[in-house]
């Protein structure tokens, strides 16, 4: 797409440049996964600790970027102006969403790397078992809630309903569905709760795939299934 | 050569009508002002004109093309400056070239940037900038994929006096290199030094149109701005 990467390029930025999603998307996950190592222990199973927490914490940095940055993003463009302006060039439609989308991608990743630098050097973080398959996962995991933001973002009038509709499925999703609070220790109703959460695949694989453990194919094709179908609806629907 | 035909063209909103059988024609190298009170539908006019809007009735060509099927060939080749609009806060003046140059085959922007005299502030974010500094970065942007007509919804206000004199020493310029122009407008001295051509809107519909020098002839006032009172209906009685 014409001037796709310029427009990647200047977006990334103006996320740079917005201490808040920086914040948020860098340094937030990162006192969380200190705070978390200052009082834990080896999970039941005999998993250590640091080696679920930062799996389970880039599930966290990607739903924010996916849920809560990248939406509001959208919604503040559409809410000044910025989206019609757009409209009126020979850009194609979609130019803008692709664009944040992958801004909102490499942020997530940059906030993952962050993430994974930390527990190597400060907490004896063990290599993933299988790069290949862990970058897979959490490819699938930032494309399949990214899709979720993505039709936030062209749904939501404005920012005030993007931040409280990304907010309100963030928060309560890193609670129930294993980005915050080990699935081993969740039972009952809240982890089946969890379950059926957009998180909670994305949670099961990257850690599964971190640690070794087989890859669910059904959990992936579920995953692969929601990215095409959110991000197809959300280009559809998404008006300037 | 005629460069934009209208004919008959309405567009409602829900039940309110906002533009109501408007006609016009406009000729290449012509500048045409349109005027009228606030919500009497110029702004809807020219968004139909330029592809932003899709029309309820009537007919309408810009470059031979309709605006609505075919807006993303037809925005190649034309330029708009919108009413409300703005750039990302953190968006500095070069940044904003460039971005809109890559959305354009062609154009140059740096020969714009150094014409409307913004290369000085190219390090600037958008939100630093003056109203005016804004205004004119927007009439620039509009001007950045060397465009065969520009749509400007109120070209000058918020310009000092100064500034809107230069906007106006440069729209002729451009005028003189073939430049199509559509030029919304309040300001009926404005109209007055750039238009060939201004249209009186009201409710939707055309109450006047012809040359300045005809509209003040045939209301039979001294200056553009008693002719328009008149024929707008909103001489103060």
């Amino acid at each position: 797409m014409k001037g796709l990467l310029q427009v990647v390029v200047v977006e990334l930025r103006l996320i740079v440049r917005d201490p808040s999603s920086a914040f948020f998307a860098l340094a937030f996950p990162a006192v969380l996964l200190w705070v978390k190592m200052r009082s834990s222990d080896s999970l039941p199973g005999g998993v250590r600790d640091i080696d679920a927490n930062v799996p389970m914490l880039t599930v966290f940095v990607i739903g924010l970027a996916a849920l809560v940055v990248l939406p509001s993003t959208i919604a503040q463009y559409r809410e000044r102006g910025i989206l019609k302006r757009l409209r009126a060039t020979p850009a194609a439609p979609g130019l803008l969403l692709g664009a944040q989308w992958i801004a909102h991608l490499v942020l997530a990743a940059a906030g993952t790397a962050v993430l994974v630098a930390i527990g190597v050097l400060a907490f004896d973080l063990a290599a993933p078992a299988n790069v290949a398959t862990v970058l897979l996962a959490w490819l699938l995991g930032a494309t399949s809630l990214g899709g979720v933001g993505l039709l936030i973002g062209a749904l939501v009038p404005n920012n005030r309903s993007a931040t409280l509709l990304g907010l309100g499925l963030f928060f309560p999703m890193v609670f129930v569905s294993g980005a915050m609070i080990p699935r081993e220790l969740t039972s009952g109703a809240l982890r089946t709760i969890g379950d059926w959460t957009p998180m909670a695949p994305v949670v099961e694989t990257i850690r599964a795939a971190w640690s070794g453990q087989p890859l669910s194919a059904t959990t992936l094709i579920v995953m692969a299934a929601m990215s095409v179908t959110t991000t197809a609806l959300a280009a559809r629907v998404f008006r300037a | 050569m005629t460069v934009i035909e209208v004919e008959k063209l309405r567009k409602n909103y829900q039940s309110k009508v906002a533009v109501d059988g408007i006609s016009l024609r406009v000729e290449r190298g012509q500048i045409l002002g349109i005027a009228g009170a606030n919500g009497a539908g110029k702004t809807t006019l020219v968004e139909c004109m330029s592809g932003l809007r899709s029309r309820d009735g009537g007919e309408l060509r810009v470059l031979g093309m309709d605006p609505w099927t075919q807006r993303r060939q037809l925005q190649q080749r034309i330029g708009v400056q919108l009413q409300e609009s703005a750039l990302p806060d953190a968006l500095k003046v070069g940044e904003a070239f460039r971005l809109y140059a890559a959305l354009y085959d062609g154009g140059d922007w740096r020969t714009v940037m150094a014409d409307w005299d913004l290369a000085d502030k190219q390090r600037v974010r958008f939100a630093s900038l003056s109203g005016g500094w804004k205004q004119r970065l927007f009439v620039a942007l509009a001007l950045v994929g060397d465009p065969e007509i520009v749509f400007l919804d109120e070209l000058t206000t918020g310009l000092d006096p100064v500034a809107r004199r230069t906007t106006w020493t440069m729209l002729k310029a451009l005028r003189e290199r073939g430049l199509t122009v559509v030029l919304v407008t309040h300001f009926m001295d404005e109209a007055e030094a750039l238009c060939d051509q201004v249209l009186v809107i009201a409710d939707g519909r055309v109450v006047a149109g012809g040359s300045p020098a005809e509209l003040v002839a045939r209301t039979a006032t001294e200056s553009l701005e008693s002719a328009y009172l008149v024929l707008s209906g909103e001489e103060l009685s």
